[in-house]
């Protein structure tokens, strides 16, 4: 089922036309105080939602199986989702009527007219903030931004802090929105559209939220945890000039010392545009053949941020259900590039 | 096996020093470095005062960092000086640059209101933005979150790994923290870490104002920020930017730098309670600085000075008197405790960085910095801090402390190098 469809907003004004959004969503459910909901941007709102669902699945509460500070809580998030519907009334008050932004309406009328949470809703690190709160999660943390590949270093990080005893859980995700217009302007700008001026197609901004919780193979056998499968090996490599980005993804294979065949892939790619780096050619390169092949950007759309623990879910999912090797690939825009290769337990 | 790690190269950008000279100078003599802004017309908004960089050289980056050259975020610019210093002071050949670790802290995307007036006359966001991308060589709405790490690995050449953490006031320890981790379990040899933020702009001074944790004396700048004084009454905005060349002892003695301090150790916690107030009791704080004291192997009587997050609002600073003497117990009482936000401001993502390149410079300077404004004693503030000037200084750990909105906190260690 796909969720993409023509977007709301934009009337032809961006290259892309279409986006992927979350309908008859609602966080309240999930929230351990009602009134939060008013501080959070609707990235939070996914992100709460996302980090109970993960929590749920693994059977895991803060203060029960693990100490709160026992839990860390290592994320990724993308371009501020600040909506410009939520300061136009700032905007109208500040603009004079030479129809030119004035600071002295801004100080005397502008200010008066948003809210004062609205900061709360433009920090980058408040979806995980908020996910510590809902949660009760106490330890380690950290917080990238603001591409694919940063949401993949949020696993690595949460990886890390198991490996070295800094937690015994990692809660690790992401959560991004790009369905509005100033996401979508951003995105043209920085010339992620410009496949849909040539070629008709290209990256489809979508929105949501994924994480994955993470134990140490012997904590989760400890408690009797479902586990979905293990993170036998990870490969990062980042891009630079002089350097190809075709190449600095071929190295992130070659990094991962997984020639052969692997069960499955779960590709990064929409292989869709002609312009975009086709995945099966590196796989070809680096001498990897898979079975199967999963797509889910032309399903969900591109959640950024998000990307890379959503991508790494799926793959867990075809572990389990029986593939001995999966290969899930984290390459998207911005220089750091990304995969992962998860074995059957 | 373990590395030790060594700190080989400092810069910093703050409205009390542009370098790493002016900055110790003005800090060792209690220079304030707050003062009303300037950079654009605050003079309606409710809050005029902030720690302002006033001699930022930018035709001179714009030749160091063509690519940055139609930026028009005053974070990018920071955070090229200060990381543009510590390269060259670290002596750092490109070679290694290449191979380094990049970890660059920042806060949020810079938002120009003005591009956007449009709004007001349309009606229409699409409309709006229509005009906007319509027109040429028009500026980004928003900077993205990793510009900074992008120029700056893209100009140094640097493919060892790009990290964009975007922790709000914690961000630069976390950064910091995140490449002595990296350097000491033998990921990297060489990292270059720090932070730089700035919000002086509408929108972010605005948007802060309205929060009411800002202190309101536009009339006295240089006293507005008040952290551990019963007449505190919020803190001070500010911007700047600090980075640190680190690496590991062995190829710091192999290339023969010069070495200004150890890092130690490094933790970080949540306190999974309001995104609008500290815990009250401290405990997250604690649990910051108590993770950093094991991380380094050490017992809390060997802590020998704290360089305290110590933000001036009432409600923080006794948060965090009362976390200090949970992590540390009697030694709490014994040793000398900083806030180097009374005269630089709040730097939000860059305050971690700055105060940790202040917390080196006490061990190699064997100097305490003051924390200034501190006149009335407060009560619920009863730890030693340091407010009659400088006070020269033996001890041989500092620990250094950020503690986020939202609740993140991230503690640093550094030791003494001999």
């Amino acid at each position: 089922m796909k969720a993409i469809s023509p977007t709301r907003f934009g009337g032809g004004v961006f290259d892309c036309p279409v986006c992927a959004e979350v309908n008859n969503f609602d966080p309240q459910p999930y929230l351990n105080e009602a009134k939060m909901v008013r501080l959070m941007n609707r990235d939070a709102q996914m992100a709460v939602v996302a980090a109970r669902l993960a929590l749920e699945n693994a059977g895991i509460k803060a203060r029960s199986a693990y100490r709160p500070d026992e839990i860390a809580l290592f994320g990724a998030t993308g371009l501020a989702g600040l909506p410009l519907g939520e300061v136009a009334p700032l905007i109208t008050a500040s603009t004079g009527s030479n129809g030119l932004f004035d600071l002295d309406l801004f100080g005397r009328l502008g200010l008066k007219a948003v809210r004062p949470i609205l900061s709360f809703k433009i920090l980058s690190n408040m979806p995980f903030c908020f996910v510590s709160i809902n949660e009760g999660i106490q330890g380690p943390n950290a917080i990238y931004a603001p591409w694919e590949g940063n949401g993949a270093q949020a696993v690595e990080a949460g990886i890390r802090a198991l490996s070295t005893g800094d937690a015994k859980c990692s809660l690790v995700g992401g959560c991004d929105v790009k369905t509005h217009e100033l996401a979508f302007a951003s995105l043209q700008q920085l010339g992620l559209f410009s496949s849909w001026c040539s070629t008709g197609t290209g990256i489809v901004p979508g929105e949501g939220a994924a994480f994955l919780v993470l134990e140490m193979e012997r904590d989760a056998r400890a408690r009797g945890a479902r586990m979905y499968g293990a993170v036998s090996s990870f490969s990062f490599r980042t891009s630079c000039p002089g350097k190809a980005m075709s190449q600095t993804r071929e190295d992130v294979l070659q990094g991962l010392n997984a020639q052969g065949a692997v069960s499955a892939v779960v590709s990064s790619s929409s292989e869709v545009h002609s312009s975009e780096i086709k995945e099966s050619s590196l796989l070809k390169s680096a001498r990897i053949s898979a079975g199967i092949t999963l797509r889910p950007k032309p399903y969900v759309g591109d959640l950024f941020a998000a990307a890379a623990p959503l991508q790494l879910a799926l793959g867990a999912l075809l572990t389990e259900a029986g593939g001995a090797q999966v290969l899930v690939n984290c390459f998207g825009h911005g220089s750091t590039q990304a995969a992962f290769l998860l074995d059957k337990i | 096996m373990r590395n030790r790690v060594v700190i080989t190269g400092m810069g910093v950008c703050t409205g009390i020093g542009g370098s790493i000279a002016a900055f110790w100078e003005g800090l060792t003599a209690g220079r304030s470095g707050i003062c009303l802004v300037s950079v654009f017309d605050a003079s309606a908004l409710p809050i005029r005062i902030a720690g302002e960089v006033k001699d930022l050289n930018l035709s001179k980056l714009k030749c160091a960092f063509p690519a940055a050259a139609g930026e028009r975020d005053r974070k990018i610019w920071l955070g090229l000086e200060a990381a543009g210093q510590a390269v060259r002071d670290a002596g750092l050949e490109e070679e290694m640059l290449s191979d380094a670790l990049l970890v660059v802290g920042v806060s949020l995307e810079t938002f120009f209101l003005g591009d956007v007036s449009a709004l007001a006359r349309t009606g229409s966001a699409t409309r709006t933005l229509q005009g906007i991308l319509q027109a040429p060589q028009a500026p980004w709405l928003q900077t993205p979150l990793d510009r900074l790490t992008q120029i700056l690995g893209d100009h140094y050449r640097q493919a060892g790994g790009r990290y964009t953490n975007c922790s709000a006031c914690a961000a630069g320890t976390q950064a910091i923290g995140e490449g002595f981790r990296m350097l000491r379990d033998g990921m990297v040899k060489v990292a270059v870490v720090g932070a730089s933020d700035s919000v002086l702009n509408p929108l972010a001074m605005g948007g802060f104002s309205l929060l009411q944790i800002l202190s309101k004396e536009n009339h006295t700048p240089e006293r507005a920020c008040r952290p551990f004084d019963a007449t505190r009454q919020g803190t001070v905005l500010g911007e700047g930017a600090a980075f640190l060349v680190m690496e590991t002892l062995e190829g710091a003695l192999q290339r023969g730098a010069r070495i200004y301090s150890e890092v130690l150790g490094y933790g970080s916690s949540l306190d999974a309670y309001r995104v609008t107030d500290p815990e009250p009791d401290g405990k997250g704080a604690a649990l910051s600085m108590a993770k950093a004291i094991t991380d380094a192997g050490l017992r809390p009587e060997q802590i020998d000075c704290v360089n305290a997050h110590g933000t001036g609002t009432p409600k923080n600073d006794i948060a965090e008197n009362r976390a200090i003497k949970q992590a540390l117990g009697r030694r709490a009482f014994e040793i000398p405790i900083t806030a180097n936000k009374s005269m630089t401001g709040h730097l939000i993502a860059a305050s971690g960085a700055v105060e940790a390149t202040a917390s080196v410079l006490t061990l190699f300077e064997n100097t305490v910095p003051p924390t200034i404004n501190l006149a009335h004693r407060d009560p619920d503030c009863d730890l030693d801090y340091v407010s009659e000037g400088s006070r020269p200084f033996k001890g041989q750990t500092v620990l250094s402390n950020s503690f986020g909105f939202g609740g993140q906190n991230a503690t640093l260690i550094f030791g003494r190098y001999e």
